[in-house]
């Protein structure tokens, strides 16, 4: 309650100040009348360089203003309003929250922190960030050295995503979003967008996935190879491919309503920004009413090797690292009664640096179903970031499994929209940060209409000191949300000392008719469970093992396709192996 | 007192045992406590004998009352009818008194608790108080006893449940000292527990834990392991003798299953494991008419002349199907009565205070 009454108070706080926001919300909330008064001065520069950014080839103009736009530009303010009557709390909370090793601890929800993560992230009116400027020309300059820049499409989209990524900032441990997920370290690298292909390097049959045959999009770098990808097999009707290859009466009645608003729907998200800005593909999934795709579509994406080595030296000095970075794009539409399962599967080029920022938008209309299966193998010194932002209408269902293994940073944020009564929502998610490596996965669903049910299960394991886990999943249930049945539950395993999880599932609850839960436990392994393979004549190491693959395989079980799970089980024992946690012959299976 | 016994007793108790080997057949063998189990108890324990003795008199022909007899060589004289565990026979077997003859033949001790004490190692609060209990091959135990009496955590201490500390008392397991074996080594000797409530285990199928199971019975056999299709030929007609779906095996262990489910499992998982001591823990609970049938029958195909089961439960509906050898009666962590199924149609009809102020 007195968290409350605080941010009641900086709300009005604010709303004294002379500016045109009707409440500004900020950690270190104080922002001064004068320093309002400039937020809003600036603004008229806004347009001015967003004016130069829409002609292509006045690309040199923009680099040469850039210094002098760096200078006058203030980001724009930010509007956010409070909701002061925000009553929220955490229901049944089945919380058996602890840390029972050094340094893992878990964080319950603070009203602030929710407060923070549904406002777009604040800036200080100071300069804008000069290396965001930087990266998002380089992109620039690397698009117009490249290919495909004749569709309007995608030229509107960029142009949006840049104008966006003109009011953004490089997150540091100051936003709320990024307080522990580090992303300091690309500012201190190389970053070099792709603009050639390589297709030559990637051979899709070394995933090991005969399901795949025949129904399949294979992104290089960002861009789908048509002479890898194979979509034979899909029902009549599916519209698959590049944007520049699909008829332009889909790309009007489905792709353009998605167009705009991209910066919205991601909250400003500066990776989803930098996604549109260098987009260098569109990759468009459409599957009309009434059509349910039987076989499961894979979408594989590959990132080549066009960064540095990843060889140790070239790691520990961050400085003289270079990483490839790609920005696929896929936009998945499944109309009404439809049925579609796809995976998602990442992977790249081994030992070398690279960064994949990718974007995925789900549009699924009533009554459609989509069941997504998400598995990230890339690199181990790779840094994946992704944003996938799902919108469910009436009816329809969507289920997610992920299970992330791979890069030195990897970042997902989950955002799902519920946009009309009784639809159903599974996530479920798998992490496993070993050495060196940090996985995030921050989700979001909001519901705004009644009887929707939503069920998230987020599983990490930490199997090394330097390995961290991050999760922030929030669920909100607004006014209309009645009969909203919402669970959620966070596990975390810890298996080293010094091992870490952060993790902060919360509830923000508005409707009075709601069945919510959610909870988190950080801890070994149950007791109860051990005793019981113990009691079975199973020793306590073969027990142990097996457990900590069961941690996972409870969600891994879900993934679609037999082939992507034995592939997925072998990644789990491989992986826990090489930590010495899993005896690699051990007769379990997912 | 008791270490300077011991010795006495075991020094005479060899040449008694193969003197006396002969007998086995025709005695039927009760056992009370005797004066060197008692002393290595506590005191409690005395009480429990009191009991023993007075209700054994009652129903035994050959009752042979030991009071505190302090001299080994008249006890053992008069009690060695025990057949012997080679040369391992314990002193705590040679305890017991000869009691009852019949024509049957009795089995080989399976197992032989003696004043055994338990306390719930987070809490310390005692819940064992002096337990005493022996177990021949080819017999059914079932013990009742009211909520709280210690009923599950006697089987969870006998197992090796981590949960419980033994502070007293001995349990002889095939001649050799339960308590010094791990969980697991306990499972690979025979001895199973069917829990009253499993826990439920996502992420383990089925088919792999019953496999790892068996195969880490069979290797501490030192039979080679079964792989994934011999199993499955090894497994299907326990299935199809508990009438579980073969889907069961896909499922995870316990997760998501009904009561009787988990019931079912439990005796599919002794049937793999074909244990020699089966201890099932409340069977009957939760489980509708057929399916007490399944498990019973499957249960009773499971006896063997050279193994055991002991029962818990609180209803004599699981005694119509599964007959009892015994029946004891548990209260405050003592068995504090024992008889044949007459003593659970007694309890049914008058509950458990007709049944003490009987005794």
């Amino acid at each position: 309650m007195a968290a409350l009454s605080a941010i009641a108070m900086v709300g009005n706080a604010s709303l004294g100040s002379p500016s045109n926001c009707s409440a500004v919300l900020s950690p270190p909330c104080n922002v001064s009348a004068e320093k309002q008064r400039r937020f809003s001065r600036s603004r008229c520069f806004f347009p001015f360089v967003a004016s130069v950014l829409e002609t292509k080839n006045e690309a040199e103009k923009y680099r040469k203003d850039k210094t002098r736009s760096v200078l006058n530009n203030r980001r724009r303010p930010s509007i956010t309003s409070v909701v002061t009557n925000l009553s929220w709390c955490s229901t049944s909370s089945a919380a058996e929250i602890g840390g029972r090793r050094h340094g893992a601890y878990a964080q319950g929800a603070s009203l602030r922190d929710q407060a923070e993560a549904s406002s777009v992230s604040l800036v200080s009116p100071s300069t804008p960030d000069l290396f965001l400027l930087d990266l998002a020309s380089k992109i620039e300059d690397s698009l117009a050295e490249g290919d495909d820049l004749g569709n309007d499409v995608l030229a509107r989209l960029r142009e949006e995503a840049t104008e966006a990524t003109l009011g953004c900032r490089w997150p540091t441990n100051k936003d709320e979003a990024y307080r522990f997920t580090d992303v300091k370290f690309l500012k201190l690298a190389n970053i070099v967008p792709v603009n050639s292909s390589s297709e030559s390097s990637f051979n899709p049959e070394s995933l090991n996935l005969p399901e795949s045959e025949g129904s399949r999009l294979v992104f290089i770098d960002g861009v789908l190879s048509k002479t890898l990808s194979r979509v034979d097999n899909l029902p009549e009707g599916v519209i698959v491919g590049s944007i520049s290859s699909i008829p332009q009466e889909a790309v009007r009645k489905f792709v353009l309503p998605r167009l705009s608003g991209v910066a919205e729907r991601s909250q400003r998200d500066v990776f989803a920004c930098l996604n549109g800005v260098g987009a260098r593909d569109l990759v468009v999934v459409i599957v009309p009413a009434g059509v349910k795709v039987t076989k499961p579509l894979y979408v594989l994406y590959y990132s080549s090797s066009q960064g540095s080595p990843s060889s140790s030296s070239s790691v520990a000095s961050s400085e003289n690292s270079s990483y490839a970075l790609s920005n696929p794009r896929l936009l998945v539409t499944v109309g009404k009664d439809s049925e579609l399962d796809f995976v998602e599967d990442f992977s790249g080029a081994p030992e070398s640096l690279y960064w994949s920022n990718s974007v995925c938008e789900i549009e699924i209309h009533e009554r459609g179903r989509v069941g997504h299966s998400y598995v990230q193998e890339q690199s181990r010194h790779a840094v994946h970031i992704r944003q996938t932002y799902v919108s469910q209408v009436e009816a329809s269902s969507y289920k997610l499994v992920e299970a992330v293994f791979g890069g030195r940073l990897s970042r997902h944020n989950l955002h799902i929209q519920q946009l009309g009564p009784d639809t159903v929502t599974e996530m479920s998610t798998f992490l496993l940060a070993g050495r060196k490596q940090l996985h995030d996965l921050h989700s979001k669903l909001v519901l705004d209409h009644p009887r929707g049910i939503s069920r998230q299960l987020h599983k990490c394991i930490v199997s090394d000191s330097s390995g961290h886990g991050v999760f922030d999943g929030n669920v909100r249930v607004n006014r209309l949300a009645q009969q909203t049945d919402a669970g959620q539950l966070s596990r975390n395993l810890l298996l080293a000392p010094r091992a870490t999880v952060n993790v902060k599932p919360n509830l923000q609850i508005i409707a009075n008719d709601v069945k919510c839960s959610h909870g988190a436990a950080i801890s070994d392994l149950e007791e109860e469970q051990l005793f019981y393979f113990r009691a079975r004549g199973i020793d306590a190491m073969t027990a142990r093992s097996a457990l900590v693959f069961s941690f996972g395989a409870e969600v891994l079980q879900k993934l679609e396709g037999a082939g992507l799970r034995k592939r997925v089980e072998s990644l789990v024992k491989n992986s826990l192996a090489e930590e010495g946690y899993m005896n690699p012959e051990l007769a379990v299976t997912i | 007192m008791a270490a300077t016994m011991l010795p006495a007793v075991a020094a005479v108790t060899r040449p008694a045992i193969s003197a006396l080997q002969h007998q086995q057949q025709e005695n039927r063998i009760r056992k009370t406590d005797g004066p060197a189990a008692q002393s290595v108890c506590s005191s409690s324990t005395k009480l429990s004998t009191g009991w023993r003795l007075e209700e054994i008199g009652t129903c035994c022909r050959n009752a042979v009352k030991n009071s505190s007899s302090s001299s080994a060589s008249v006890y053992v004289s008069s009690t060695q009818q025990q057949k012997g565990r080679r040369g391992l026979a314990t002193w705590a077997t040679l305890t017991d008194a000869p009691v009852e003859s019949e024509q049957e033949k009795v089995g080989d001790v399976l197992l032989e608790v003696r004043g055994l004490c338990a306390v719930v190692e987070a809490t310390g609060k005692e819940i064992l108080r002096g337990v005493d209990l022996t177990i021949h091959q080819g017999e059914v135990h079932a013990i009742m006893g009211k909520n709280g009496s210690g009923k599950s955590t006697l089987s969870k201490v006998l197992v090796g449940h981590p949960d419980y500390v033994v502070t007293a008392g001995t349990a002889v397991y095939k001649g050799e000292n339960l308590f010094d074996k791990e969980p697991e080594e306990r499972s690979h000797a025979g001895l199973f527990l069917s829990f009253q409530s499993p826990v439920e285990i996502p992420g383990v199928s089925n088919m792999d834990f019953l496999r790892m199971a068996c195969n880490a019975r069979r290797s501490s056999l030192g039979l080679p392991e079964l792989g994934p299709l011999e199993f499955y030929g090894f497994l299907s007609p326990k299935l199809a003798a508990l009438n579980m779906d073969p889907s069961f095996l896909d499922r995870n262990v316990n997760e998501g299953f009904s009561g009787g489910e988990k019931k079912r499992n439990e005796i599919l998982q002794l049937a793999v494991l074909e244990a020699d001591m089966a201890i099932l823990d409340e069977i009957d609970s939760g489980l509708d008419v057929d399916a007490l049938r399944d498990v019973a029958s499957a249960v009773n195909g499971l006896r063997k002349s050279d193994n055991a089961v002991l029962m818990i439960t609180h209803y004599q509906r699981l005694l119509d199907y599964i007959k009892p050898t015994y029946v004891h009666i548990m209260e405050a962590g003592r068995i504090i009565k024992t008889g044949d199924s007459s003593l659970a149609l007694q309890l049914e009809a008058g509950g458990y205070q007709a049944l003490k102020d009987s005794a």
